[in-house]
C-alpha cells in the first residue's frame, strides 16, 4: 500500500548527490573551458561595443536620419518615416536616448545573428524530416524554458554583460525564424517544384530560385517575430548587466516608480512597433513585386 | 490498507487536538502574514519563524515573498504583511522612522542576526597578491588596471548594486564621492542578484580579480572567503543619510565615507504588535549569531536546500539556541512536531 500512498522517489541523499554532481561537473567545465569560450566570443563583444559606441557617439540628427532612411528603404511609406522620426525625437526629448541606442545596438546584432543562424537551420529542417524531428524539440525547449535557468550557466561561463545577454536573447528569439523558414519552404507548391525539376534545375537553383522566393512571406513573418521576441527579452537581458532600456524598467519595478517604468516600457514598445511595421511593409512589398512580375 | 487507515486516523486526531489547543489558548495569535524576503538568510529566518509559531504557538502563518522595497512599501501603506523578519533599514531609514513615529510600524528586535555588514569586497587571491589595496582605499582606487572591464579593458570595473536595490543609490553616490570615474573606473550594474552572484562566483572560481559590493552574512561571502576592503573613514551621518542614500539629484556633493553601520530590524505592524501576544515576544528574543547563520547559509548553498528544509535542519542542529527563544511549553510542542 505504501507504494501508492507515497511516490517512489529517488532518495534524498542520492538526489542531493545527483544535483551536486551536475553542479560540480559544470564548475569543472567552466574552469577548464571558460576562458577559451570567452575568447571565442570576443569578436562579437567588440562588434557590440563598437556598434553601441557608434550609435551613442554619433550626433543624434545623423542617427535619426539614418534610421529614417532605413525605414524609407524598407517601407517606402512617408507616414511610417514621419512616425519613426517623431517617435525618436520624443524618446530623445524624454531623456532615454542613450538607453534606446544601447537597446537598439543589442537588438540589431541579436536579430542579425538569429537570421544568419536561423535561416540555414530552417532550410536544413525543410530538407530532411529526420533533422526536423530532431530540432523541433530543441526549439520547444528554447521557447519555454524559464530564462533564468539558462542564464545561470551562461553567467558562470561568460560573466555578466553584453555577450551573455546577447546569447540569452538569441536563445529565446531564434525559434520563430527557424520554424517559419522550415514551414515556408515545406508549403511551397509541389507542382511548382515538379516544374522546376522538369526544367532540369539542380538543388541550388531549386532552393534559391524557387523555394526561398516563394517562402519569403513566411520567412519575413519569422524575421518579424524574431525581432519582437528579442525586444521582449530586453528586460531579462538587463538582469545580467546589459545596459539599455531594461535597466530603468528593473529599477522601476523594485522601487515602484510608475512613470519611469511606463516611459521606458513604452520606449521598448515604440521600437517594437517601428521594427514591426517596417519589416512587415518590406515583406509585403517583396510579395507585390513578385506578383507584378508574374503578371508581366 | 490497515496501516494506511491507522495513519489517517492519527493524523485526523492530531489535527483535532491541534485545533483544540489553538482555540483553547486565549493568546493564540491567529492567522498572520510574514514576509519571506528573497535572499537566503531571510528565507531561513521566515521558515524558522513559521515552524516555531505554527507548532509552538498555534498561529497560522502565511509567507509572502517580496523584496525590501516592495515589502516595506506594502507594510507602510497597507499594513500587510504583519512581519518583516530581516529588514535592512539603511535603504528605508527615513520612511521607516516616519512610520514608527506615526505609530504604524514597530521594531520587534534590533539585529536579529549579529555581525552583519555591507561593503566592498575582493576575492581572497586578490587580497593575497595585493595586500596593499585591502586596508587603503586610495591604493585600491589607484589600481583600476587590476580589475579590467570586459567591454573596455582600459577601465576598471566596479560591480555595484543591482538596479532597484536600496544600495544601488549608495554605491552610485560613493562612486561619485570617491571620484572613481576620473580615476579610471566604470560602475557596472549587474542587473539582478543572479548577475551579482554570478559575476562574483565566476571571478572567485577562476582566480580573476573582482571588486564589488556585497554583504555578510551570506553563503557567497562564507563560501568564497571574500575579503572586505577598507573604504576609509566614516564621513558622518549627515553625509550618509542626507546625501549618499538619496537619489543622485538630491545628493549634489557626496563625500567619501565608509559604509554605514548596518542596522537590521525585525519590523512588525503596530496592529500585529497588539494582537500577536506570545508571537511578538518570541520575535523579540530570536537572535541568530552571525557564524551560525553563515554556516546555515553555506549548508543551504551546498545542499541546495530551500528555506523550509534549512529551517528544519537548523531546528534539529541548534536546539540549545532556539529553545532559549521560546517558552518551555512551546519548545516541547516544537520538538514533538520535529
Amino acid at each position: 500500500m505504501d507504494f501508492f500512498a507515497e511516490f517512489p522517489e529517488m532518495g534524498r541523499q542520492d538526489l542531493r548527490d545527483f544535483k551536486k554532481g551536475i553542479d560540480a561537473s559544470f564548475r569543472e567545465f567552466s574552469r577548464t573551458y571558460g576562458e577559451a569560450i570567452e575568447t571565442f566570443f570576443e569578436p562579437l563583444l567588440w562588434f557590440l561595443v563598437w556598434l553601441e559606441k557608434l550609435l551613442t557617439n554619433a550626433p543624434w540628427p545623423i542617427v535619426i536620419i539614418v534610421i529614417c532612411a532605413l525605414a524609407w528603404l524598407g517601407s517606402r511609406s512617408w507616414k511610417l518615416v514621419a512616425g519613426t522620426a517623431a517617435a525618436f525625437l520624443v524618446i530623445g526629448y524624454l531623456g532615454m536616448w542613450e538607453d534606446t541606442m544601447a537597446t537598439l545596438a543589442i537588438i540589431s546584432v541579436a536579430t542579425m545573428l538569429c537570421i544568419v543562424l536561423g535561416i540555414p537551420l530552417g532550410i536544413l529542417m525543410a530538407r530532411s524530416n529526420r533533422v526536423q524531428s530532431a530540432i523541433t524539440p530543441v526549439l520547444d525547449i528554447m521557447q519555454t524554458i524559464p530564462s533564468f535557468v539558462y542564464l545561470i550557466p551562461v553567467v558562470m561561463l561568460l560573466g555578466i554583460g553584453k555577450v551573455p545577454g546577447l546569447i540569452a536573447v538569441c536563445i529565446y528569439a531564434i525559434p520563430p525564424i527557424v520554424r517559419l523558414t522550415n514551414l515556408g519552404i515545406r508549403l511551397v507548391d509541389k507542382e511548382v517544384l515538379e516544374a522546376a525539376d522538369a526544367f532540369g534545375a539542380d538543388y541550388r537553383q531549386r532552393l534559391f530560385g524557387v523555394q526561398i522566393p516563394l517562402a519569403l512571406p513566411n520567412i519575413f513573418a519569422g524575421v518579424n517575430q524574431t525581432i519582437m521576441m528579442s525586444l521582449a527579452m530586453v528586460v531579462i537581458a538587463s538582469m545580467i548587466g546589459v545596459k539599455g532600456l531594461g535597466l530603468p524598467v528593473l529599477r522601476a519595478i523594485s522601487n515602484q516608480y510608475l512613470a519611469l517604468g511606463l516611459l521606458n516600457g513604452l520606449a521598448i514598445v515604440t521600437l517594437a512597433i517601428i521594427f514591426d511595421r517596417v519589416s512587415q511593409e518590406y515583406g509585403r512589398r517583396l510579395q507585390a513585386h513578385r506578383q507584378g512580375a508574374d503578371h508581366g | 490498507m490497515k496501516k494506511f487507515l491507522t495513519a489517517a486516523a492519527i493524523t485526523g486526531a492530531a489535527v483535532f487536538t491541534m485545533a483544540g489547543q489553538a482555540s483553547a489558548d486565549g493568546h493564540a495569535c491567529g492567522s498572520m502574514t510574514m514576509a519571506e524576503m528573497n535572499w537566503a538568510s531571510a528565507e531561513l529566518m521566515a521558515n524558522v519563524d513559521k515552524i516555531i509559531l505554527e507548532e509552538g504557538y498555534g498561529c497560522e502563518v502565511e509567507l509572502v515573498s517580496g523584496a525590501t522595497m516592495t515589502t516595506f512599501a506594502s507594510m507602510n501603506e497597507k499594513g500587510q504583511p504583519d512581519v518583516a523578519g530581516e529588514l535592512w533599514i539603511n535603504a528605508v531609514r527615513e520612511p521607516l522612522f516616519k512610520a514608527m513615529d506615526e505609530g504604524r510600524l514597530m521594531s520587534a528586535v534590533e539585529g536579529p542576526i549579529t555581525q552583519l555588514g555591507e561593503g566592498w569586497w575582493v576575492p581572497p587571491h586578490t587580497a593575497e597578491k595585493h595586500p596593499e589595496i585591502v586596508n587603503d582605499v586610495n591604493a585600491l582606487l589607484s589600481r583600476p588596471d587590476l580589475f579590467p572591464h570586459p567591454e573596455d579593458p582600459s577601465k576598471g570595473a566596479f560591480i555595484g548594486c543591482p538596479a532597484g536595490w536600496g544600495c544601488q543609490l549608495a554605491n552610485a553616490n560613493l562612486f561619485r564621492a570617491f571620484d572613481m570615474e576620473a580615476k579610471g573606473w566604470l560602475l557596472v550594474d549587474p542587473g539582478s542578484a543572479a548577475g551579482l552572484d554570478g559575476s562574483m562566483a565566476k571571478a572567485a572560481e577562476r582566480g580573476e580579480n573582482w571588486l564589488g559590493y556585497y554583504w555578510s552574512p551570506t553563503a557567497m561571502i562564507g563560501k568564497y572567503s571574500m575579503v572586505p576592503v577598507s573604504m576609509g573613514d566614516w564621513g558622518g551621518a549627515e553625509n550618509w543619510d542626507g546625501c549618499i542614500v538619496k537619489a543622485e539629484q538630491d545628493c549634489a556633493n557626496p563625500k567619501p565615507s565608509s559604509w554605514t553601520h548596518s542596522e537590521v530590524h525585525t519590523v512588525v505592524t503596530t496592529d500585529f504588535q497588539k494582537r500577536g501576544g506570545p508571537a511578538v515576544e518570541y520575535l523579540s528574543k530570536r537572535i541568530f549569531p552571525g557564524p551560525i547563520m553563515n554556516a546555515m547559509l553555506v549548508y543551504m548553498a551546498d545542499e541546495q536546500a530551500g528555506g523550509g528544509d534549512a529551517a528544519i535542519e537548523f531546528l534539529l542542529q541548534h536546539e540549545d539556541l532556539w529553545t532559549a527563544w521560546v517558552s518551555a511549553d512551546a519548545a516541547a510542542k516544537i520538538k514533538a512536531a520535529l
